[in-house]
Parts: C-alpha cells; sequence; structure tokens
C-alpha cells in the first residue's frame, strides 16, 4: 500500500509543478525545472537515442524541463499513461493512435519521428521475396494482431491474400532461419538487424517502398495538454528535435551513450549501431531537410489516411496538429 | 525433502548427482542435433556466455530477486491476513475463498499495464504481480492448517480455563506452522515468475527484460541461460524453504494444499441452491470491489472498464453480437488447447506416480527432478518449448500439460505414501499382486492429492494457456488481450478478463464437484473430516 502513496505523492508533485508552470512561465524556472514524462514504445534501445541525447547534452534542462523517460515493453501500452497524464508525450504511430481515437482517447499527433514506416518483409536470398507479388505462394510468419497491416499491403499491390499461409509467431526471427517460414513480418529495424549481427544475411523489403504510406514513433499528447500545457510541449519537442538532429550529425555517440545509459538492458555495440544506421532513413528525408525534424505536409496526412482507410480506422486530417512543431521550427 | 533426509546424504547427493549429470548430456546431444538452428544452446554456450556476461545477469538477477522477495512478503502476509479473517468470522470462509480465487485467477496480461499506471515507474507494478501470484497457494493450506488441530488439543485448553486467544496461539498456529511453510514453499518459485511477468509492463532492469530482448535479437545463447538462471533460483529457494521447515516444524503434512470439499450435507436442491447463492455473493463482491478501485483511484475509462461499460459492450451495443462473437472464437480455441493440455498434465503425472510406486528403484532419481523442474518459470520455459515443437496446438499443449504435470506428479507420490501401512503389510503377507495392491490400496488413498493438485492446476494451466498465447502462438484469449496494446479495445481486454476469471472459477468448481462424487464412492471417509 506504501506504494499507492508514493504514487500520489510523485502525482502532487507533477501537478505543483503544473501549477507553478502557468504561474511562471517555463522559462523563468530555471532553477527548479518542471517535471513531465515522455513514454516510450518499447524497451530501452538505440530506437530511442535522440531523446537520451537531449536529455544528457541539457537540451530540455537550458528550456526548465526535466523529462523522464518511461520504458515500453511488451505489456505496456503507450496511451493509458498519455490519457491520464501519467506521461505528457507518448511515443506511439499513427494506426495505433487512430485505433485509441476510436475508442475515446483525445489525442493529436504532434511531431513524426519516422516518415517512412518501419514495417518489412523480411526473407533469405535462397527465397526472397522483393516486391509484394513474391509472397503468394509463400509461409509468412506474424503476430496476427498485423493481419490488417498484411491484408492492406496485399490490397495496395493487388496480391491475393489467400495465396499467402500465414503462421502466427511472435517478434522473434528464429521461425525463419529454421526453415518454419518463408518471411516474416516485422520492423526493418529489428529482427533483419539481430540476423546480420549473428552473420545471416536476410533480403529487406520495406512496405514504405509499396504504397504502405504510414506515420510511426509519432508523438502525441492530449487536447487537454496542448489546450493547457503548451508550453511544456514545446519545450520537450524542440528537445527532441535537437536530440535527433544530434543522433543524425554522430551515429557512433548516440550508439555509445545508449550502450553507457542503460547497461542493464543487455544491449550489444554491433546490434544497437547497425540499428542506429538503418532508422536513419526512415527518420530523415527530404521533407525533414527542408522543414525539420518531425514534420509533415498536408499531402502526406493524406496518403495517411488512405492508409488508415484501408486499415478500417478512418481519421480526419484534424488528428495532427502541427502547431507545436510550427513553435519549435518557426 | 524429506525423502532425502531419512536416506544417507552421500547416496541422496549421489543420485541427485547422476540425475543431473543425465540431463546435461541429454541437452547437449538435443543441442547437437539442432546445431545452426538456432533453436537450443547447448550447456557449454550456455556455461560460456554466463562467464562472459556473469556480471550483466547478475545485476539482472538481484533486481528481479528483490522485487520477487518483496512480493514474496507482501502476498503471504496478505494470505495470513485472510486466513485470519476466515478464523475469526467462520461463516466467511467459502466466501473469502471464492472471492480470493477469482482475484488470483485475474490474467497477469491484463493486470500489468493497469498496475503500471497506477504505480508509475519503478518497481511497484513488479512487486504487485509477485504478490498476487503467491498470495492464494499459500492461503489454502494455511486455511487447512489452521482447522487441522486434532479435537483433544482443544478440550486440553478449555480445560485450564483458558480463553480464545490461548486456543489460538498454542493450538492453531502451531497447528498451521507446517502447512503454512508448504505453502511458502510453492510461493517462492511463483513470486519470481510474478516479477518477471511484472518487468514486461516497462521496467528497466531485470531477468525478464533481458529475456525480452535475447528472443528478439536471436541471441539463444542467452534466453537459455537466463532460463537456466530462473530455474535454478527457483529451485534454491524452493529448497531453501523445505530446509528451513525441516529445521522449524518436525512433522511437515505430507499432502499439499487444497481445503477438502465442502462436506455433503442436505438434499440435492438444498445444495445447489447454496452453490447458486455462493456465486451470486461472489460476483456481487467482485463486481463491487471492481467497481471500488477503479472509482477510489480515479482510473481513466479509456482503459478502465467498469461493469456497466461492459454491459453496454457485450449486450446493449448496437454490434454487441459481434463482439460476442470475438470473444466467444477466441475462447473456444483456447479452451481446446487447455483442457487436453490439463488432463495430459494430470493423469501422466499422477500415472508416472503410479509406476514409482510400482517400481520405486526409479523415484530417488526422478523425484528430486521433478521437484526441481516444476519450480521453472514459465515465461522463460513457454518460448522454449514452442521453439522445439512449433507453434501449433502441439506445442500450446505441451505448455499447459508441463504446468499441471509436476504438480499432480508431486502430489501423487506423497498421496501413495498415505497408504495405510497396515493394509499393505497384510496385502503383502497374502502376496497379493502389486497392481491389485494398487488398485485397492495405493489409488483410494492418493486420490484427495490427486484432486488437490487438479483443483490448484486450474488456475496454473489458465495462466499457462494465456502466457503461451501471448508470447509464443498468437490465438486465443491470451492474444486477444495482448493485442489490446494496438488497438486500445479495452472493453475486449475487460471482457476477456472476465470470461477467463469465470471460467477459472467454474473449472475450479466443476473439478471439485467431480472430486466430490469420485471421493463419495472410493474413498468416503475423506469427506467426512
Amino acid at each position: 500500500m506504501t506504494y499507492f502513496d508514493i504514487s500520489r505523492r510523485h502525482l502532487l508533485s507533477m501537478g505543483l509543478g503544473g501549477i507553478g508552470t502557468v504561474a511562471f512561465g517555463a522559462r523563468g524556472l530555471q532553477a527548479q525545472p518542471t517535471q513531465v514524462a515522455l513514454q516510450l514504445s518499447w524497451l530501452h534501445s538505440v530506437q530511442f537515442a535522440g531523446s537520451y541525447i537531449a536529455d544528457e547534452r541539457g537540451f530540455w534542462a537550458e528550456r526548465g524541463l526535466e523529462v523522464r523517460l518511461d520504458a515500453g515493453g511488451p505489456n505496456a501500452p503507450v496511451e493509458p499513461p498519455v490519457v491520464t497524464g501519467t506521461a505528457l508525450v507518448g511515443i506511439s504511430a499513427a494506426d495505433y493512435t487512430a485505433a485509441a481515437v476510436q475508442q475515446g482517447a483525445p489525442f493529436r499527433i504532434i511531431g513524426v519521428a519516422m516518415q517512412n514506416n518501419p514495417f518489412a518483409i523480411a526473407s533469405l536470398p535462397a527465397n526472397p521475396v522483393n516486391e509484394p507479388k513474391d509472397m503468394e505462394g509463400k509461409r509468412i510468419g506474424m503476430p496476427l494482431a498485423n493481419m490488417p497491416v498484411l491484408r492492406t499491403l496485399c490490397t495496395l499491390n493487388d496480391v491475393d491474400i489467400d495465396k499467402i499461409e500465414v503462421i502466427p509467431t511472435q517478434y522473434d526471427p528464429a521461425p525463419l532461419v529454421a526453415g518454419e517460414v518463408d518471411c516474416l513480418l516485422c520492423w526493418s529495424t529489428d529482427l533483419p538487424v539481430a540476423m546480420y549481427v549473428r552473420g545471416i544475411e536476410s533480403v529487406t523489403m520495406l512496405m514504405a517502398d509499396f504504397g504502405y504510406t504510414l506515420h510511426s514513433q509519432t508523438y502525441i499528447a492530449t487536447d487537454d495538454s496542448l489546450a493547457n500545457r503548451r508550453a511544456e510541449l514545446v519545450a520537450l519537442m524542440a528537445g527532441e528535435v535537437q536530440g535527433w538532429e544530434a543522433y543524425r550529425a554522430d551515429l557512433d555517440a548516440a550508439t555509445d551513450l545508449t550502450l553507457a545509459r542503460f547497461p542493464d538492458v543487455g544491449l550489444d555495440r554491433p546490434t544497437q549501431i547497425e540499428q542506429a544506421r538503418r532508422q536513419v532513413p526512415l527518420m530523415f528525408s527530404d521533407l525533414t531537410d527542408a522543414n525539420g525534424f518531425g514534420w509533415w505536409t498536408d499531402e502526406t496526412v493524406a496518403q495517411n489516411i488512405e492508409t488508415l482507410g484501408l486499415l478500417e480506422m478512418p481519421v480526419e486530417a484534424s488528428l495532427w496538429d502541427r502547431s507545436i512543431l510550427e513553435e519549435v521550427h518557426g | 525433502m524429506t525423502a532425502l533426509a531419512r536416506e544417507q546424504w552421500p547416496a541422496a547427493m549421489g543420485r541427485v548427482l547422476a540425475s543431473v549429470a543425465f540431463v546435461l548430456v541429454l541437452w547437449h546431444l538435443a543441442a547437437l542435433s539442432v546445431a545452426g538452428s538456432y533453436m537450443l544452446a547447448g550447456p557449454v554456450a550456455v556455461a560460456q556466455y554466463l562467464l562472459e556476461n556473469s556480471s550483466l545477469i547478475w545485476r539482472a538477477l538481484v533486481v528481479t530477486a528483490q522485487n520477487a522477495a518483496w512480493g514474496f512478503m507482501a502476498g503471504n502476509l496478505a494470505a495470513i491476513g485472510l486466513a485470519l479473517i476466515v478464523v475469526m468470522i467462520p461463516q466467511s470462509r467459502m466466501l473469502v475463498a471464492s472471492v480470493a480465487l477469482v482475484v488470483f485467477c485475474l490474467p497477469l496480461v491484463a493486470t500489468g499495464p493497469v498496475l503500471r499506471v497506477l504505480y508509475g515507474p519503478g518497481p511497484g507494478p513488479q512487486i504487485t504481480l509477485a504478490a498476487l501470484s503467491v498470495y492464494y497457494t499459500t492461503f489454502i493450506p494455511l486455511l487447512v492448517g489452521l482447522r487441522a488441530a486434532p479435537g483433544n488439543w482443544f478440550d486440553m485448553i478449555r480445560l485450564y480455563g483458558r480463553g480464545a486467544w490461548s486456543t489460538f496461539v498454542h493450538v492453531r498456529v502451531m497447528a498451521a506452522m507446517p502447512y503454512l511453510m508448504a505453502g511458502l514453499q510453492v510461493a517462492a518459485p511463483a513470486a519470481f515468475l510474478g516479477a518477471m511477468v511484472g518487468e514486461f509492463t516497462g521496467a528497466e532492469r531485470g531477468l525478464g527484460v533481458l529475456t525480452l530482448r535475447a528472443l528478439r535479437a536471436l541471441d539463444v545463447e542467452a534466453t537459455w541461460s537466463i532460463a537456466l538462471v530462473a530455474a535454478s533460483v527457483s529451485m534454491l529457494a524452493y529448497w531453501a524453504i523445505g530446509w528451513l521447515a525441516d529445521r522449524i516444524t518436525p512433522s511437515r503434512p505430507e499432502i499439499l494444499l487444497a481445503t477438502t470439499p465442502a462436506p455433503v450435507r442436505g438434499p440435492m436442491a438444498l445444495r445447489a441452491l447454496r452453490a447458486l447463492a455462493l456465486g451470486l455473493a461472489t460476483t456481487v463482491i467482485v463486481v463491487a470491489l471492481w467497481w471500488l478501485v477503479m472509482e477510489a483511484f480515479a482510473l481513466n475509462r479509456f482503459f478502465a472498464k467498469r461493469p456497466d461499460d461492459l454491459w453496454h459492450y457485450l449486450v446493449t451495443a448496437p454490434n454487441a453480437a459481434a463482439h460476442r462473437a470475438a470473444l466467444w472464437t477466441a475462447s473456444t480455441a483456447t479452451l481446446v488447447q487447455v483442457v487436453p493440455g490439463y488432463l495430459a498434465g494430470l493423469f501422466l503425472g499422477a500415472g508416472l506416480a503410479l509406476l514409482l510406486a510400482l517400481v520405486p528403484m526409479l523415484a530417488g532419481g526422478v523425484l528430486p527432478v521433478a521437484i526441481a523442474l516444476r519450480s521453472v518459470p514459465i515465461v522463460t520455459t513457454a518460448p522454449l518449448i514452442v521453439l522445439a515443437l512449433g507453434r501449433g496446438a502441439v506445442g500450446t499443449i505441451t505448455i499447459v500439460a508441463v504446468m499441471t504435470f509436476f504438480p499432480a506428479l508431486v502430489a501423487c507420490i506423497q498421496g501413495l505414501r498415505q497408504a495405510p501401512g497396515q493394509v499393505l503389510d497384510l496385502m503383502r503377507l497374502y502376496a497379493t499382486n502389486p497392481l491389485a495392491r494398487l488398485w485397492h490400496a495405493q489409488i483410494p488413498a492418493m486420490l484427495p492429492a490427486f484432486f488437490a493438485a487438479a483443483r490448484l492446476s486450474v488456475p496454473a494451466a489458465i495462466l499457462a494457456v494465456t502466457v503461451a498465447e501471448w508470447l509464443a502462438t498468437g490465438r486465443g484469449l491470451g492474444a486477444l488481450m495482448a493485442m489490446t496494446a494496438s488497438t486500445s479495445d479495452y472493453n475486449l481486454l475487460w471482457s476477456a478478463i472476465v470470461v477467463v476469471a469465470v471460467g477459472a472459477a467454474l473449472g475450479y468448481g466443476l473439478v471439485g464437484l467431480i472430486e466430490r462424487v469420485v471421493l463419495a464412492r472410493v474413498a468416503p471417509e475423506q469427506l467426512r473430516r
């Protein structure tokens, strides 16, 4: 029971911090930084290295913010802590956010870390999947939760989904290596990297190259925060932008920082540096070069809405709210 | 444990070492046969990994063990508290026991995220999940123990003119100690498992965190090393508490862990009515608790659904029929895997126990290994079994069977020892065939222990099947619950929780019913206590 007390005290102090911000403004609180939390979508790894850099190099501190980075996990959905206010911002994905909004969550997407969707089809060179058509007649391993993703890819590319044999697996490359399946539906930045580091060559077909346009690793916040905690949101996103730009400038430093900061997660350098490399083209593009990290245009939103429609998650363009980023980059 | 104590230590140690060596050789051969497939790391590779990463594994182990220890304490104190309530208000026994059962059956997949939101970052969810996974298996034997005192002890206290307090301290507590220790022994590995699963809710360190990373990274050496470490620590805790129990309470109960079913009294209709009333009262209390907790912590309705939300979702909503259908499909998919696995585990366990009774030579080697294996945490074994047996029904059924096999085996071996010595001597004197001896004397003596294991295995089997579906196969209720992480369909999640809890409680009741019918025929004296 004492733990509830701690958590209540914690919430109380966060609440007081919020009142303080309203009274003095974020900049005025250099000595007593405002405490907020960013809910990550998975266990700590180089996937979130930009945030670690922002923290270590004081990109948030200089804006009067102290950001707690809460790890995710297989049993730690991002949306509940953001809805309850435990975390000011969460790292979600356009489809997860759309589903949550359908269920009544008051979310807006305020930044897009992955411009290109990281979903990919991984296969072995002896029996490769180079384009969606190649999947016909093959066995694909994936969590059944991702069926809508496969169905959408098939619809977009005129592939007969009935000709693909789906074998339910979890997020694990072993079935492909062991020959249980011919290909895997996974993120291009994790299972293929695991195989690469183990010396197993694989073919990765990025779904984003075949019409699957969907923002991933999106920053979400509630309507309420957008209305009442703007200064904190701007400070948090400004730190993120600066952190990820520093990440891009020096992947080795970002990887070393991740390894040093989390010695207990069991990360190894070869995997982390490779993952760091492979997520660069997903996060940075001509669009972000022109407008800054996290940016999107009405055109990409329209493409996202189309993909989400195929996933049976109809959304409005107003799900995306660029006002925070405009303040950051403006 | 007691079996070991009775023997000469060197001989017993020799047998244990022989079984360990046997397992190591089998393991090595298996690893050789699938080399290169990234499924199984052999003992050599595991030893090498452990040497190279000893400090990493050690740090993770300390974190997980610490959380498990706190949860172990909290859960067992809660069990003692509940048992005291029952002793003070005997009328509350059935009700407290059935509410405790329903709470025990809440699936970890679902309680984890809620606990994380309640506690924020830190070890709160890990500790709570560890506590939740132990309190029931301590509460039930304790309940038996507190009532296990012989009647003349009570008479003695009364003769000396002492009151209820003295009765409690000098009779009940003393009588309950051995049962408490038996409960604590089972609780130790369970607490460890709870702490590991708790880490899936967003922990920064611990063996559970390392397991997740290793599985994804195709790091078989790490996966098997962590499984080995987790299993060894759980076994060590099991043995250590057993050793302590031998010191504190010289006479330990041979039969583990379950209240005898309620005595059969009154006409059929009345009994049915009473069962119905109990079910109703339990439902009312659980629903009230559910509502109260959510309101007390002001949990957001987005993810913390109230009973009325579910009523709307499943009954009054326009597409309620579709919701019910989805739930039904998943439930049947789970049911067809959990029932065969559960039965197979139970009967294989009982069968092996009988075989050991016929060929006692084997028992010395098998029993220590079986007791040890029963403490291996399911989160580490489930992915391994699926890797070995595939993702179809066979893998899941095997996981469930493993989960019920060991408790059944251990309970049945202990139960077989309960056969009255004089009866066996008499039969031996008349040169009765060993099979007849088994049938007429030993099996009836074993049945109460068998059913005790059968009842406590119901929640364990459901835990196993949902974990397997969640982590490995992606089908059934376990997968449905895990999927809400991406769909935010918390109505579906809470509906699934209700199905699992109700299903477990019904299964438990059904086994109790069968137990009563069977025991009434073969061992009526067991019902009359």
